[in-house]
């Protein structure tokens, strides 16, 4: 298991003990005892404490680890290299060394979090990525799982998908979908100051965006749907306070590896559910514009 | 009451051939015409089908529309969709996709071809829930979906036990259980044995390979499993997707394969994926006439074609050691999910080219089949949707199965050696109305089990499709004059006149109520979830129709 630009142990809690380095399964009943970890990161955490092989990597040399890392896997010389050389900080050796445990498994897995595609090259890293493990996959079974963020982010992602056939950053304002990360994602709205009014459901831009378009999302009017109060409450026009999802509320849950659960109501809550908000909304607007 | 009248009728389960013959829908129903008098006739809302040719819905057997695998495809391949796109109008949703569009687009597809039953071909347990999910965003077409069975653990443990009548009471408990937890319809066997020893990182399976973990052999897997279906009375026999498949000589396991299954129900899928043989020297040829030889002396048998159709598409298969093999061919995208206890899944790209001769031979192949089946109630029409084309090349297709000549100047088009592989261009045989109408509704309706579907007797779902008659068959198939699903027009001139939701179909066979315990142990050992999330809820089918068993 590789734990790559990720720290589940305080992102994703139940994660080593469930699903990763921990569990156990069918065929690995000893749990951690049957399996090596090797954690890939800029600084020491609590995941990288936890792992078998530790690499400090010098940050933002994603790309060429995994360029060095398929060239060991499928036995291509490098260019201009010696044994003395080092890749991010870290002697080829060390490299080789992943490399070998990475042919030698039976079935591994590559978990990678923002470390990998938020840094520079973004999406170029993470296609370098995937193609690392297709490359693994000609030696042994090997996978990669993208370590995500908020809980069922993949839900809005598979449902967008399925109506509109693209996972993010649609746009609808023609009448159709359109799709183009870089140009209609939530950042790339707010930096070109394009939207006049928000809907903000689920999330917490106030606490996550950055300051300038923060401060641009307070200028224009805003509609906020939140269990909780947050740093987007403060300032959000109109705020609709709503039961929190798979407590009061119940509905589908789609798992980061896309398995699509049933989250049940367990409580009552004196708020409606997101999508009874969401609803009433629609039909009011499709009552306005009839009338 | 509604009457269409004066169009040519084919209804070829009732003997039907294109006689003049009015058609009186009661509600959601076909009934009788006989004792309406002449002024109840004239009072009843008529809708003109004269110079049309007049056939049940269209019933697609194999098809792949919703759940995990399509939803990764859409996300996989946004190239998919950029140049084909549907703005909204007043009573359909914007859409897009080609070989992958999207819930809404698809239902109103389908319906535009005059389709108005479809099943998604492989849905393991585990993604059941998210299937159900799409098929509820899927209007005017009435759905199902089939339970992927072939690599399933707790099946191969079972099968596993060496004492043959527990195995088999066990066995028959399971299956039941499975289609009762998915809220499946048929079972699905891909690849048997197969899957399973790819995730070992162990090869190809044949027939008597024995498997990891448990030794089961993809032999025992399908014999024992199509027992239990016929045991169970399922509607709709085992969907079989063999060993081997888009392998160089594979025809001798598919033609094994069937001779392990004679004597039981079983529908070949794809079949011709599985029908390719292999000359002396090692190329790849037609095995349809063997194929087709031994097809025609065994009525027990069914199966849909899976018609290669020229350009871009999407391959997604349960059979994932096979996508993994097209992806090193390929080297482009590739997606691939093991699906824990259950199965895999791959996806690829693929474009086929005329110019291709391996693609020119796969789709001389498919034509061959169906042209070299003798009974039309055996074989149908699909593109294996997306995998060797989108089903909206049907038209297309149809006229080559209606048109020799048509066919005929195929040839120029396709790869200059293709006549060494291939008998296609000396066939003259031409589908007529009625046999198509067997291919595309009549004959899938009555292999699923769907005493209301693909007919139009008395009784029969009012699921109808009027087609202008023109001799470009291509033109006539590819706009209806009018659908109707269930009673209501949906359709006129090609275009979608309102939204109805259609069923779920759904089976509920004998047992199957609790895994014993060994089982349950072994899903507590494997399975992320809880067995107490694995059921699919009543709230994903909000239209649920149970078919009953014999």
């Amino acid at each position: 298991m590789i734990y790559w630009g990720c720290n589940p142990v305080e992102s994703h809690m139940r994660h080593l003990s469930r699903y990763s380095a921990r569990a156990r399964g069918l065929f690995t009943p000893e749990g951690s005892k049957s399996r090596k970890v090797v954690a890939i990161d800029v600084r020491p955490t609590p995941t990288t404490k936890n792992a078998d092989v530790f690499i400090q990597v010098l940050p933002g040399n994603t790309f060429e680890i995994a360029t060095v890392l398929r060239a060991l896997l499928k036995g291509v010389g490098l260019e201009g290299a010696d044994e003395e050389m080092s890749v991010a900080g870290v002697p080829l050796d060390s490299w080789r060394k992943v490399a070998d445990m990475i042919k030698s498994c039976s079935y591994g897995v590559l978990f990678f979090g923002l470390g990998v595609t938020q840094c520079r090259g973004t999406d170029v890293n993470v296609e370098q990525v995937a193609r690392l493990v297709q490359d693994a996959n000609l030696h042994t079974r090997f996978y990669a799982m993208a370590m995500r963020g908020h809980g069922n982010v993949n839900g809005s992602n598979q449902v967008l998908a399925w109506q509109t056939g693209y996972p993010m950053a649609v746009n609808f304002s023609r009448g159709y979908a359109r799709f183009n990360p870089g140009e209609f994602s939530v950042m790339d709205m707010l930096a070109r100051r394009e939207p006049d009014a928000a809907l903000i459901v689920a999330t917490d831009p106030g606490a996550h965006l950055p300051l300038d378009a923060v401060r641009f999302l307070q200028s224009i009017p805003s509609i906020h749907l939140d269990p909780h109060c947050n740093m987007t409450t403060p300032w959000a026009n109109v705020v609709i306070p709503v039961a929190p999802a798979g407590v009061a509320a119940a509905g589908t849950f789609y798992r980061m590896d896309n398995v699509a659960l049933r989250v049940k109501k367990l409580v009552e809550s004196a708020y409606p559910s997101d999508e009874e908000v969401l609803k009433a909304i629609k039909e009011k607007i499709t009552h306005a514009a009839d009338r | 009451m509604l009457r269409i009248a004066n169009g040519h009728v084919h209804d070829p389960a009732r003997g039907v051939r294109g006689e003049i013959v009015d058609l009186y829908i009661d509600g959601d129903r076909i009934v009788s015409g006989e004792g309406f008098s002449q002024d109840e006739i004239q009072r009843m809302e008529t809708i003109d089908a004269s110079g049309c040719a007049v056939m049940p819905g269209g019933v697609e057997i194999h098809s792949h529309i919703a759940g995990a695998k399509v939803n990764t495809g859409r996300i996989m391949c946004p190239e998919d969709h950029y140049e084909h796109i549907r703005t909204e109008t007043a009573c359909t949703r914007a859409g897009c996709g080609l070989s992958l569009p999207t819930t809404f687009l698809t239902g109103y597809l389908y319906s535009q071809l005059g389709y108005t039953t479809v099943f998604e071909a492989a849905v393991p347990p585990l993604e059941a829930r998210h299937a159900h999910e799409e098929l509820m965003d899927m209007p005017l077409l009435d759905k199902g979906l089939y339970t992927v069975m072939g690599n399933n653990m707790l099946v191969m443990k079972v099968l596993s036990d060496p004492d043959s009548s527990r195995r088999r009471e066990r066995l028959r408990d399971l299956v039941s259980w499975l289609l009762r937890a998915s809220r499946g319809y048929a079972v699905k066997v891909v690849n048997p044995g197969g899957v399973e020893s790819w995730k070992w990182n162990n090869g190809a399976v044949d027939l008597d390979t024995p498997t990891r973990p448990f030794g089961v052999t993809s032999r025992r897997i399908i014999t024992e499993l199509a027992e239990v279906v016929d045991e169970l009375g399922l509607p709709h026999p085992m969907h079989l997707h063999s060993n081997h498949l888009g392998e160089p000589g594979n025809v001798d396991t598919t033609l094994a394969t069937m001779r392990a299954l004679e004597g039981h129900r079983t529908h070949f899928t794809h079949l011709q994926f599985h029908s390719y043989a292999k000359t002396g020297k090692g190329r790849f040829t037609s095995g349809a006439a063997r194929m087709a030889e031994y097809f025609n002396g065994h009525p027990e048998f069914t199966c849909d074609v899976g018609q290669i159709v020229f350009g871009k598409t999407l391959t997604m298969t349960s059979d994932a050691p096979m996508e993994f093999k097209l992806h090193q061919m390929r080297k482009g995208k590739w997606a691939n999910c093991d699906i824990e206890m259950e199965s895999g899944s791959g996806i690829v790209p693929i474009v086929y080219r005329p110019r291709m001769l391996v693609n020119a031979i796969q789709w001389a192949i498919g034509l061959e089949l169906l042209l070299l089946v003798d009974n039309p109630w055996q074989i149908f029409l699909t593109t294996d949707h997306p995998n060797a084309g989108p089903f909206t090349a049907y038209p297309g297709l149809i006229r080559l199965l209606m048109d020799a000549n048509y066919r005929q100047s195929w040839l120029d088009r396709l790869h200059p050696r293709i006549k060494r592989s291939t008998c296609l261009f000396d066939l003259t045989r031409e589908y007529t109305l009625d046999e198509i109408a067997v291919i595309t509704r009549a004959g899938p309706a009555r292999t699923l089990g769907l005493q209301n579907k693909g007919h139009l007797g008395p009784g029969a779902d009012a699921d109808v499709a009027v087609y202008p008659l023109n001799e470009d068959r291509a033109a006539m198939f590819s706009a209806p004059r009018y659908v109707f699903k269930n009673g209501v027009m949906v359709v006129r001139e090609g275009e979608i006149l309102q939204s109805v939701e259609g069923r779920t179909f759904t089976v509920e066979p004998a047992g199957g109520r609790k895994l014993p315990e060994d089982l349950a142990e072994l899903f507590a050992q494997g399975y992320t979830i809880n067995m107490a999330n694995y059921m699919v809820e009543d709230e994903y089918l909000p239209r649920p129709e149970v078919v009953p068993c014999k």
